[in-house]
């Protein structure tokens, strides 16, 4: 078929801007629109006539969330992108994970893998598939010289923090490292758990990081005689110290 | 042309948007997007998906600002333009599902009474807007109707066939006759020449 003899070419364009061009013919002709600046000026020359039409049409103001889900989509990819009408979210890209159907058939299958996506979704690779970092608490510890020395993560909805040792801390043989969370507000920080001398550590938290370090801005570093129980105060000084972040 | 409201610097802002000038983006969006929502909206009949596909217009833009010919198209021209086309793709394809579900309801093809009517306002609106009511004589009551549909509401020519009660081979006729005639009239008083 030529798609080029002129004639063709303006039905095939004003039809398909109007929009009763369908199916295949409409993918067809959108290649053709690609390769040609004839069917592009033919389709801009419809386009401008129904510029007419267009100028009836009463303007509705959009919600100012899709303004900024669209920024984010675009330019802040580190940053979970904004739902546009509040449907997306964790409880979303599982449904895409699963699928209805898998429900029906492996409901107890995708229970254990649920269990198992919650308490360690990197074992199983099961990131969102979206390339961006998960909603996490992020602070990061540094010694007197301001030399980063500890990074700690946990996901924002999880129990579990990690932490990873960016340079050996000297902590001698009769104490230990004992990491403490700042709140925001200036109150008493509270104890987290104990960082390891060099490597990396999981340390379980007593509840879900949401709750522990929403008010959190700080998180530091003491040596001390024995893991700190809850309700106890630091009894040194702050080895390392350093700003906790939320992550999106 | 005769779009309403449109700030003069549209082009402008494209180019810098071509250009990725984020600066440009925004008052790009701001200036644009109630018009476009609207024109989304009418073809949706559905606010949550109408700015779904707003957004999704918008990167669009972002990513193919650089494709944009001035030579061809206004700025508002051309953004309506992915905005129809992303809109009709997500109502044929939002149809395409219900139908695969195989719980077809006759939502996409009953049209209430006044239904027919209302796009049918809007483009004697547009016609009269533009000052050419040698189109207005030109298209009969059904070519108008038909071409409301299509353009307004994104029915294609079953759906207008059952919208207005005729044969399909019919609406294709109203159609395309009424197309040939807007050609002409707006060939005649200067506008939208080939």
């Amino acid at each position: 078929m030529n798609y080029l003899q002129p004639e063709r070419l303006d039905r095939l364009a004003r039809e398909y801007v109007l929009g009763t061009l369908v199916g295949g013919a409409r993918r067809r002709f959108e290649r053709v629109l690609a390769a040609s600046p004839a069917a592009l000026l033919a389709v801009g020359a419809w386009q401008r006539r129904f510029d007419v039409l267009a100028a009836s049409v009463p303007p509705v103001q959009p919600r100012e969330a899709t303004w900024r889900g669209l920024e984010q989509r675009l330019f802040a990819p580190a940053a979970p992108a904004a739902p546009v009408a509040g449907k997306a979210g964790v409880g979303a890209w599982l449904g895409r994970l699963f699928g209805l159907r898998s429900l029906g058939g492996a409901l107890a299958g995708v229970l254990l893998c649920l269990v198992v996506l919650r308490t360690q979704p990197g074992l199983v690779g099961l990131e969102p598939a979206t390339g961006q970092l998960p909603q996490s608490y992020v602070g990061l510890l540094s010694d007197a010289h301001g030399k980063p020395a500890v990074l700690a993560s946990s996901r924002r909805h999880g129990r579990q923090l990690t932490v990873k040792l960016l340079q050996p801390v000297g902590v001698p043989a009769d104490r230990v490292a004992q990491l403490w969370a700042l709140p925001r507000d200036g109150s008493a920080p509270f104890p987290i758990g104990v960082v390891p001398a060099v490597g990396t550590a999981t340390l379980a938290l007593p509840e879900a990081s949401e709750t522990l370090f929403f008010n959190v801005s700080r998180l530091a570093v003491t040596l001390e005689v024995a893991p700190a129980s809850a309700g106890a105060a630091p009894g040194g000084p702050f080895v390392l110290i350093g700003p906790c972040v939320k992550l999106w | 042309m005769s779009l309403p409201a449109v700030p003069p610097d549209l082009a402008s802002l494209l180019a810098r948007v071509a250009l990725r000038d984020r600066a440009a983006f925004e008052p790009l969006y701001r200036a644009t997007c109630a018009h476009l929502l609207g024109v989304a909206l009418r073809i949706l009949n559905d606010r949550d998906r109408a700015e779904e596909v707003l957004q999704e217009a918008f990167m669009n833009v972002w990513h193919n600002a650089g494709s944009y010919r001035p030579d061809v198209a206004a700025p508002m021209t051309w953004l309506i333009n992915i905005v129809r086309n992303k809109a009709i793709d997500a109502l044929r394809s939002g149809r395409a599902e219900r139908a695969s579900t195989g719980a077809l309801d006759d939502e996409a093809l009953e049209v209430p009474a006044d239904a027919a009517l209302e796009p049918q306002r809007l483009l004697d609106e547009g016609l009269a807007k533009a000052r050419i009511d040698a189109c207005m004589a030109a298209l009969n009551p059904s070519m108008r109707q038909a071409l409301a549909l299509a353009y307004y509401r994104g029915m294609v020519h079953t759906d207008i066939a059952v919208a207005l009660g005729a044969p399909v081979g019919t609406a294709k006729a109203w159609v395309r006759r009424g197309l040939d005639r807007l050609k002409d009239c707006l060939g005649a008083v200067g506008m939208g020449a080939a």
